[in-house]
């Protein structure tokens, strides 16, 4: 687990751990512990696993999320709700006197709590829907982190061949487009691994800029990319290919203080009638794989452009 | 007498090479290294020290945690392109050679260093080589086929950095078309089948005499006198597969005389590869008669005669016990691709 973000909390942890001591503090002054054989052991078990669950929401809130408005309403929301029944929690331990304060207050933190919870969810709402437009022609209709490429931050091609299945069931227009990086190999080779991965992150950023906000584009296996166009006609899905091509070509990738300049190979299908989608990808592919052929007969093998 | 084979718990994997660049990959993906070497008997501290060795088990564990930890599907490949040149004295002959010929002639002598995981059979036939490629350890189903990725990948990396080009290799696999087929197309070709009885690669012929790159016969030679020369040679099951080879039908009496150990012993140590004898000899049969039948394009009573059966039906018999398949159904198979 990555424990980065829970340093960037430190108000909303002790805000946390004073309410617990509080609770504890408040319960033993004011309370006399109550004989061992008076214990109701079953509410025991039930009030304690509500504060334990509580207390471990807020820890993976506090690990997943960064500062910010929603955060803090969560969390203290939640650890409203917390206090609430870390007090009912401990009533089984503590015997109160008849006209203690206490037992009438300890049930209103959590309904407060509740109504900041809520606020802070319909906050959440809103903010991602900004998230979402951000995540604009990374990602469809549907999300599923463990599907997105550790490399590009994409989505990898499991999730392209599900959209794309969906996108031919649903019919109507369609095209699809794969664009690979030449020489990759030779880049790599010459230049290292961890160079060629950043590379592969730029690519993949300027591919993004120069998709509609519609396209949905995923990393389909090593330098390859795929990018579904939803209703444009082959002429137009090209005409984006080779603005993507002519934006890659002028991309001086800074690797040391050497300018590398690269070109990609592109194919793009509109998709037929009826079509699998299996069908559909290996029409790509032998596409792709004779125009690499043409290319490297009458270019012959030439290593990546570097300029000094 | 020393041992004429290497066991899995023999240590002579040196840390440079596929282990280095397994461990580099895995700290490049932000893996915890501790996780990594868990369960696998090597310790961080170990690595750096001189003469420190693993076995294939050791090896074959790290292998199995990486598949597990590393992100996506296609950790395999990735590693495939990273491996060649490593920096050994077996790797820079190969390097410096004439020919794929010379090359594919140094990594049987050094098999066991530079490929521990898989040994292959060439043959030639109508202008065609095929590499025959087989399991050395014993994997599982899963394991295997990771290697397999491993090293398909390695193959077709290195033959595109030794001749500057890359050769249309056709493969065939003897598993099922997998989900991450995009991988598969990406980094070896579209020249792919599934559901083949044995892994078999095939090339023109013409690239066994395409001169390498950087071919240089005194570099080669020096290289050679860097190259250890007591290393082990090859698997126990490569060597019970070499022997089946050139005594069809030979039963497991025969086996263990010729190899000089009881009976009990030949079957404890096939035992250790996950292995049984008549499973070992089924294979070998299946993949000669395929072989056989499919690139040489004889008939049932040519491969049965060859394969020392008795007659015909007892071959379309034992055949169907292999394959699920009639040497007739075989043959279509692959016609069919």
């Amino acid at each position: 687990m990555n424990f980065a973000l829970l340093k960037l909390h430190p108000r909303m942890i002790v805000l946390t751990l004073s309410m617990i001591v509080l609770a504890f503090v408040l319960s033993s002054t004011i309370g006399t512990v109550k004989p061992w054989g008076q214990i109701d052991w079953w509410d025991v078990l039930g009030e304690g696993g509500i504060v334990l669950l509580t207390i471990l929401w807020q820890f993976f809130l506090l690990l997943s999320r960064p500062p910010g408005r929603v955060t803090t309403l969560l969390t203290v929301g939640l650890c409203c709700f917390m206090f609430s029944g870390l007090l009912d929690f401990l009533d089984e331990f503590f015997r109160y006197p008849e006209d203690a304060w206490l037992p009438l207050i300890e049930n209103i933190p959590a309904p407060f709590g509740m109504l900041l919870i809520s606020r802070g969810l319909y906050l959440w709402y809103q903010e991602m829907q900004v998230l979402n437009a951000q995540l604009r022609r990374r990602e469809a209709n549907v999300r599923e982190h463990q599907d997105v490429d550790w490399v590009t931050r994409l989505y990898r091609a499991d999730y392209m061949r599900e959209q794309l299945r969906l996108q031919l069931e649903q019919g109507g227009r369609c095209c699809v487009a794969v664009v690979d990086i030449d020489q990759f190999d030779a880049f790599n080779r010459r230049f290292g691994h961890p160079e060629g991965d950043r590379l592969l992150r730029e690519v993949a950023e300027l591919i993004l800029m120069n998709a509609r906000l519609t396209d949905l584009v995923c990393r389909y296996a090593g330098d390859r990319f795929i990018l579904l166009m939803p209703q444009l006609t082959f002429a137009q899905a090209s005409l984006q290919v080779q603005q993507i091509a002519s934006a890659v070509k002028h991309l001086a990738f800074k690797s040391g203080d050497m300018a590398v300049f690269h070109t990609l190979t592109t194919a793009v299908v509109e998709a037929a009638e009826n079509e699998s989608c299996n069908a559909l990808l290996k029409r790509l592919n032998t596409q792709l794989a004779q125009k690499k052929v043409t290319k490297q007969e009458l270019h012959g093998a030439t290593v990546c452009h570097a300029r000094g | 007498m020393v041992r004429p084979y290497v066991t899995l718990e023999d240590k002579f994997i040196p840390v440079q090479g596929m282990v280095a660049c397994l461990l580099d990959l895995a700290q490049q993906r932000q893996l915890n290294q501790h996780k990594l070497l868990r369960g696998t008997g090597i310790f961080a501290e170990d690595l750096l020290r001189p003469e420190f060795y693993l076995s294939l088990s050791q090896l074959l564990r790290l292998l199995k945690q990486f598949h597990r930890l590393m992100p996506g599907r296609d950790a395999a490949f990735q590693l495939g392109h990273r491996l060649f040149p490593s920096p050994n004295a077996e790797t820079s002959a190969i390097l410096y050679s004439q020919n794929l010929t010379q090359v594919l002639r140094l990594l049987s002598c050094f098999r066991l260093q530079l490929a521990p995981l898989l040994f292959a059979y060439h043959y030639q036939h109508n202008g065609y080589s095929y590499l025959q490629l087989n399991d050395a350890v014993g994997m599982d189903e899963q394991q295997y086929q990771f290697v397999v990725e491993l090293y398909c990948c390695l193959l077709v990396s290195a033959s595109r950095h030794l001749l500057g080009e890359r050769i249309p290799f056709c493969f065939e696999f003897p598993f099922p078309r997998p989900r991450h087929i995009y991988e598969y197309e990406e980094h070896l070709g579209l020249r792919l089948a599934f559901d083949r009885p044995s892994l078999t690669v095939k090339f023109a012929q013409q690239w066994l005499t395409h001169p390498l790159l950087q071919a240089s016969q005194l570099r080669r030679q020096l290289a050679m006198q860097q190259v250890s020369k007591k290393a082990f040679k090859q698997t126990f099951i490569e060597m019970v597969t070499h022997y089946l080879h050139r005594h069809r039908q030979a039963n497991l009496q025969q086996v263990s005389e010729h190899l000089n150990m009881s009976m009990a012993t030949l079957k404890r140590r096939l035992k250790e590869h996950n292995l049984r004898f008549s499973q070992l000899q089924d294979r070998v049969n299946m993949q000669q008669a395929f072989h056989l039948l499919t690139v040489q394009g004889l008939s049932n009573e040519e491969v049965a005669e060859k394969l020392a059966f008795h007659d015909a039906p007892n071959f379309r018999r034992a055949c169907k016990r292999w394959t699920g398949l009639t040497p007739t159904e075989l043959k279509a198979l692959a016609l069919g691709k």
